[in-house]
């Protein structure tokens, strides 16, 4: 199992909600010294990779990982990347320009977008069904390119001829990036299937999770999980903490109504999914949608000891699930955490059940 | 050459400025190749060696280009930059290959990792056989329309600054609604990047004129360049010129440096840059092929279009002793042309001549300052 973290923005010392995130404008600068060390921790907790969001309030997650893997020289950067917003062929050209510069060191999150507003900002007027299309022709050129094909390509949105690049993909492992798709929908999952090597989703129940697993892993692609962790050296300490995370903002109500009202002019299957599934609060013994109306789908989070923790994870890896994409709070401290007790704790585990196997 | 002559047309206005190209580092006769053969991963030790010694030279920003041979102009940028301290970058971009929101996104990112040391330099491509690549399929003519709307979506997003009203736009290729980006373009002092536009079509000028900053077209015969300089003059717009240099001590080393350059040619060179014009729809270096094939190699006393035919148009020559380059420099100041950006053949020489032949002379004549560079 691989264990991937979200990177840190400028200014997010704590939990943020949608509306401090967009309202502070904080987050929209890069702030090299503080995330060069976060990179730094998280190459030293064992952390595979870090997720480099793309929205119109963070900067550009491409140039921005770029700037990290110059100033590291060993963690990975997952860039999140939306179809509408760029050729195919220039994509992979800035794709191939990160590994020719830092080596093997990006993977991609292609994500759909979850925001008619927010893709109409640049442009990109289709619908969420539609957008999936797109971007399955996107990938399709994408993979040409990296093949190292001459691309000719005549779709419903992209026409490329004669399509070739000078600048290659450098790899000592692979011939293209790997390439996660994230989002819970059907369209989400066959576009995986054809041309990701991982499919994404938000967590759920592992009783809920367990039947959607099936056609990705038997075309032997990887699935992974975002979600969020709350841990504390006991379930009483991660329950305090998991409740002062959410004291911090839901005494204003205000912040429960800027998510509803982006959750409701969101198209994203997912997103409304896990909305509506928190009126449980608990959906399995560690699974918590406690902060999921105020702070969004992927704050449905983790919550206990180190062990249940621990444990929680494994049973996920026993349905085939092999990665993971955390947040956490404050976001230094609970990669920290992660690393020097829960990593080794899930390590031991699975040696463990190699042993016995 | 008549250096002379020229001297007494000085009339010094806007202190000149200059950038160079990247292209080449660490590749002399890159161009000597067919495109698909160029190599597209180049030596950063060369580039970053080139970067310092513009640093050096009084060389202000080097030109990013951008193209299926080459990597990714930003990313490039970026990791140059943060290796490097005061050198700025001109990052190429194209139209059709990216949202003008994404683009603008990308920009901005780049000016706040490197602020103060981002600007901009807008090109339509030359090769449609190329642009076709990218998926673009536009012609000549419509590839400067879309150009028109993208630069006008981004300078609108540009002045709406981070928290501004979103930026509406409805136009023939693009439309964006509510457009808004919390990122800024970070310079210190500017709220948009300043705006290069390439070409030597009259489209180019007036897109220049409308949206740009100054104008890079290749250098011709006075009679010629004038149009393009009172367009930009009357739009309070500058113009500068994409130009390849051959500078020595006197006037016959730099003469005896241009054949020494076509020494090291062959014929295949010459039939990889004539399937090139042939296949290229870009006025400018159509025009200056065809004179380089067509013409006496002198377009005027200092400008040479000997290597043309092997190393193709961006190998047109401005040409001469430092004396003589000075003139012609300030001939150029004269008419209104104040911004040079230069290719060397190699660069690493040609910017060593430049910056301690031809700067001084500069400074000592007053036509460009250090503080400028």
């Amino acid at each position: 199992m691989r264990f991937h973290w979200r990177l840190v923005q400028r200014g997010e010392k704590q939990l943020m909600t949608r509306s401090l995130r967009e309202e502070r404008f904080e987050t929209a600068l890069p702030d090299l010294e503080t995330q060069v060390k976060f990179c730094h921790k998280a190459e030293e907790s064992g952390i595979d990779s870090l997720l480099v969001d793309i929205n119109f309030a963070t900067p550009d997650p491409m140039m921005l990982a770029g700037a990290l893997a110059s100033r590291t020289r060993k963690i990975k950067l997952i860039v999140a990347v939306r179809s509408g917003l760029i050729s195919p062929t220039l994509f992979v050209q800035q794709v191939n320009t990160f590994s020719s510069l830092y080596g093997d060191r990006i993977s991609l999150n292609v994500v759909a977008g979850h925001s008619p507003d927010e893709q109409r900002c640049y442009g990109d007027f289709l619908d969420h069904d539609t957008r999936y299309e797109r971007t399955r022709e996107f990938l399709d050129i994408c993979r040409r390119l990296w093949r190292r094909e001459e691309v000719n390509f005549e779709g419903k949105y992209f026409r490329i001829e004669g399509g070739r690049l000078n600048t290659p993909f450098v790899s000592s492992q692979r011939d293209h990036p790997e390439t996660l798709v994230a989002g819970g929908s059907e369209a989400a999952c066959a576009l995986a299937l054809e041309h990701g090597d991982c499919w994404m989703r938000l967590a759920d129940a592992p009783s809920a999770l367990a039947p959607s697993l099936g056609p990705a892993l038997q075309c032997g692609r990887e699935v992974g999980l975002r979600l969020s962790v709350v841990a504390g050296r006991t379930r009483t300490e991660a329950l305090e903490a998991a409740h002062a995370l959410v004291e911090q903002t839901t005494l204003q109500k205000k912040e429960a109504v800027t998510e509803q009202r982006f959750v409701s002019a969101s198209d994203s299957r997912s997103i409304a999914a896990v909305y509506r599934s928190a009126e449980k609060e608990w959906l399995a013994p560690c699974l918590w949608t406690g902060m999921v109306r105020s702070h969004g789908a992927p704050a449905i989070a983790l919550v206990g000891s180190y062990d249940e923790i621990a444990t929680a994870l494994l049973e996920y890896g026993s349905l085939g699930v092999t990665q993971f994409i955390i947040s956490g709070w404050p976001k230094l401290d609970s990669m920290v955490c992660f690393g020097a007790e829960i990593l080794p704790r899930v390590r031991a585990k699975e040696h463990k059940e190699l042993v016995h196997a | 050459m008549d250096g002379d002559k020229r001297e007494k047309i000085v009339n010094a206005s806007d202190p000149l400025r200059f950038h160079w190209s990247l292209s080449q580092a660490g590749d002399k006769f890159r161009r000597l190749r067919p495109p698909e053969q160029m190599p597209g991963r180049l030596s950063l030790e060369s580039q970053l060696e080139l970067c310092r010694q513009g640093e050096r030279c009084g060389i202000e920003s080097m030109l990013m280009a951008i193209g299926f041979t080459r990597p990714d102009p930003t990313l490039l940028s970026i990791e140059l930059g943060l290796q490097t301290e005061k050198m700025k970058f001109m990052i190429a971009c194209r139209s059709g290959l990216i949202s003008p929101t994404y683009w603008v996104q990308q920009i901005n990112t780049a000016s706040a990792l490197l602020p103060g040391r981002i600007c901009v330099n807008m090109v339509c491509g030359h090769t449609p056989h190329e642009l076709r690549y990218y998926g673009d399929f536009l012609s000549h003519d419509e590839r400067y329309e879309r150009t028109d709307e993208f630069l006008a979506i981004c300078r609108a997003l540009w002045a709406a600054g981070p928290g501004g009203p979103g930026v509406d736009f409805q136009g023939k290729h693009y439309r964006v609604e509510k457009s808004l980006l919390r990122t800024p373009f970070v310079s210190g002092h500017d709220a948009m990047p300043e705006i290069f536009v390439g070409g030597n079509s009259d489209q180019a000028a007036a897109l220049a004129a409308s949206h740009g900053d100054c104008l890079w077209r290749f250098p011709d015969r006075d009679e010629n360049l004038r149009p393009h300089c009172e367009l930009l003059r009357s739009a309070h717009k500058q113009i500068g010129l994409l130009v390849s240099l051959i500078t020595r001590p006197t006037h016959e080393e730099a003469m005896a440096a241009c054949q020494a350059l076509l020494a090291q040619f062959n014929v295949d060179a010459r039939t990889n840059h004539q399937r090139f014009a042939s296949r290229s729809d870009s006025v400018g270096f159509r025009s200056v092929y065809a004179s380089a094939v067509e013409q006496p190699e002198w377009l005027t006393p200092w400008l040479w279009t000997g290597a043309v035919p092997y190393l193709g148009p961006p190998a047109i020559a401005l040409v001469g002793s430092f004396q003589e380059v000075v003139a012609t420099l300030r001939h150029y100041q004269s008419m209104g042309i104040t911004q040079f950006l230069f290719t060397g053949w190699p660069d690493i020489e040609e910017m060593e001549y430049f910056g301690k032949g031809v700067l001084p002379l500069l400074y000592q004549n007053g036509v460009a300052t250090e503080s400028q560079a």
